[in-house]
């Protein structure tokens, strides 16, 4: 006989809250539904209600965890609606802080897998070695969440000390190096939770149109950063890390591997930041009536704004934000059926999942 | 890697893709939305997401269909009919969630579509990204 049990909106197995209805035989997951909007701010109408500056922080807080992304996404689709070329300079400055980002939310997510695995020495070291890379960005924005770096045309401050920047990456690449990849690759322990576990294959991943290393771990080579490059990330060299087994495994040991690529971005564009003006235009920006559509890697997958304006009002006629998560989210359903219910936590974390964006 | 020009006739909808800003629109004056889901399919293209859009003066909602084809992203604006489209869900199930989205911010009805609350709790009426006048 089978049985519901419901887990959330506000549970310890679960980061932030939503809520998933378990249908289980003995042991087994059967079905799986999920609820979400429990964070639903109605952000997108705010934004109707923004100016374009206005509107930029408002999107900054979107998500506590990739807020650059938001930021950056908005000022890129404002860009093309405006026709404006980013300066050098700032091109390079936004990789340096959009690689931080996802340098730190991957350690993020390293540590809470530790936590739901029972691997509590690991979440503590992912921590401590997150607050390194807190550091740097507080150190480059003054803010340790909301950075505010971007701005239409550019940034609003520049990387004075890379020599500093290039140091705390260097310290984080070894630490990741040392630690964090042999134990999720290596240790019985660890793997015993992961292998197997929480699979989605390829075809499935494809139907379901899921993205970033959700969509990498089942195969699927998909990068936005290379397929359509943004920034400055055409002028750099880095690998995508796939893998093809689709459990949670591969999940891990994608995004591990992406924090050394992080690294390897980091190092070059600090190498080879370009001289010269990063603030972009210093007079009002005209935004003349259109729609622009930007897309960048987050550090969980793709994320879609598309940007429309009237011309005549200095608000946004329609913000509208695709979040990796809402991409992703649904895929956990497939994942949890016929697993164990014990491994109903790390599954549905193993997409690294972010409600705050995804309600928005 | 696909031939992305013949794909409007494939769906057998009239016009051609104009480039804007970096990703390729498309405008049918008709379109039939299910076959674009088929041929979209049927090309591996990834289905990324819909945008509503309310424009001064037009009672219908435009709809965009974003998709990317090998890095290339293709967007198919419609307009639904007296608040209604059908629904791509059958063919495509990553638009699961957000026609409900799209339903639940515009009050839009998908046919055929399998309702099931997303961001509203029961009891919320469909509609609240619609000014107040619409609502």
């Amino acid at each position: 006989m089978s049985y519901r049990i419901a887990i959330g909106p506000y549970h310890p197995a679960l980061e932030e809250p939503y809520k998933l209805d378990l249908v289980c035989d003995g042991e087994v997951v059967r079905d799986a539904q999920l609820r979400i909007g429990f964070n639903f701010r109605a952000v997108e109408r705010l934004a109707e209600q923004r100016n374009f500056v206005a509107v930029i922080a408002l999107m900054e807080r979107v998500c506590g965890i990739c807020s650059n992304v938001h930021t950056m996404s908005v000022c890129q689709a404002l860009e093309q609606i405006a026709e404006l070329e980013v300066p050098p300079r700032a091109r390079y400055i936004r990789v340096i802080v959009a690689e931080l980002e996802r340098l730190h939310s991957h350690v993020l997510w390293a540590g809470i897998a530790g936590k739901l695995i029972g691997f509590k020495t690991m979440f503590m070291a992912c921590f401590s070695l997150r607050e390194r890379v807190m550091d740097v960005l507080e150190a480059i924005s003054g803010n340790r969440v909301n950075y505010s770096m971007n701005r239409v045309g550019g940034v609003n401050r520049d990387i004075a000390d890379p020599q500093a920047v290039l140091r705390a990456v260097e310290e984080v690449e070894r630490e990741v190096a040392r630690s964090i990849i042999p134990v999720f690759t290596g240790s019985r322990s660890a793997l015993s939770r992961c292998v197997g576990v929480g699979v989605l294959d390829e075809a499935r991943a494809r139907s379901l149109a899921v993205v970033g290393p959700t969509a990498r771990a089942s195969g699927l080579p998909q990068d936005i950063r290379k397929a359509a490059p943004y920034a400055a990330y055409q002028e750099l060299e880095f690998q995508v890390p796939v893998e093809s087994s689709g459990d949670v495994k591969a999940r891990l040991v994608v995004r591990a591997l992406e924090i050394l690529e992080s690294c390897k971005i980091l190092r070059q564009a600090l190498a080879k930041l370009p001289a010269g003006d990063w603030r972009g235009p210093t007079e009002e920006v005209e935004m003349p009536a259109g729609t622009g559509l930007s897309r960048l890697e987050g550090p969980r997958g793709e994320v879609l704004y598309s940007v429309t304006t009237d011309g005549e009002n200095d608000t946004p006629r329609r913000v509208h934000v695709r979040t990796p998560t809402f991409a992703n989210m649904p895929a956990v359903r497939v994942m949890l059926r016929g697993a164990q219910l014990a491994d109903a936590p790390i599954i549905q974390a193993s997409v690294d999942p972010c409600y705050s964006c995804t309600d928005r | 890697m696909t031939d992305i020009a013949t794909i409007p006739a494939e769906m057998g909808a009239d016009g051609a893709w104009e480039e804007r800003r970096g990703s390729r629109w498309l405008e049918p004056e008709v379109l039939d939305v299910r076959r674009m889901a088929q041929v979209m399919r049927e090309k591996k293209a990834r289905f990324v997401t819909m945008t509503a859009l309310l424009v001064e003066g037009e009672k219908e909602p435009r709809l965009s269909y974003h998709w990317d084809l090998d890095g290339s992203l293709l967007t198919v604006v419609t307009r639904t009919e007296e608040k209604h489209i059908p629904s791509i869900y059958g063919i495509c199930e990553a638009a699961d969630w957000i026609e409900r989205e799209i339903h639940e911010q515009y009050a839009v009805v998908f046919d055929d579509h399998p309702y099931e609350p997303l961001l509203l709790r029961a009891g919320d009426a469909p509609g609240v990204n619609l000014p107040e006048e619409d609502e």
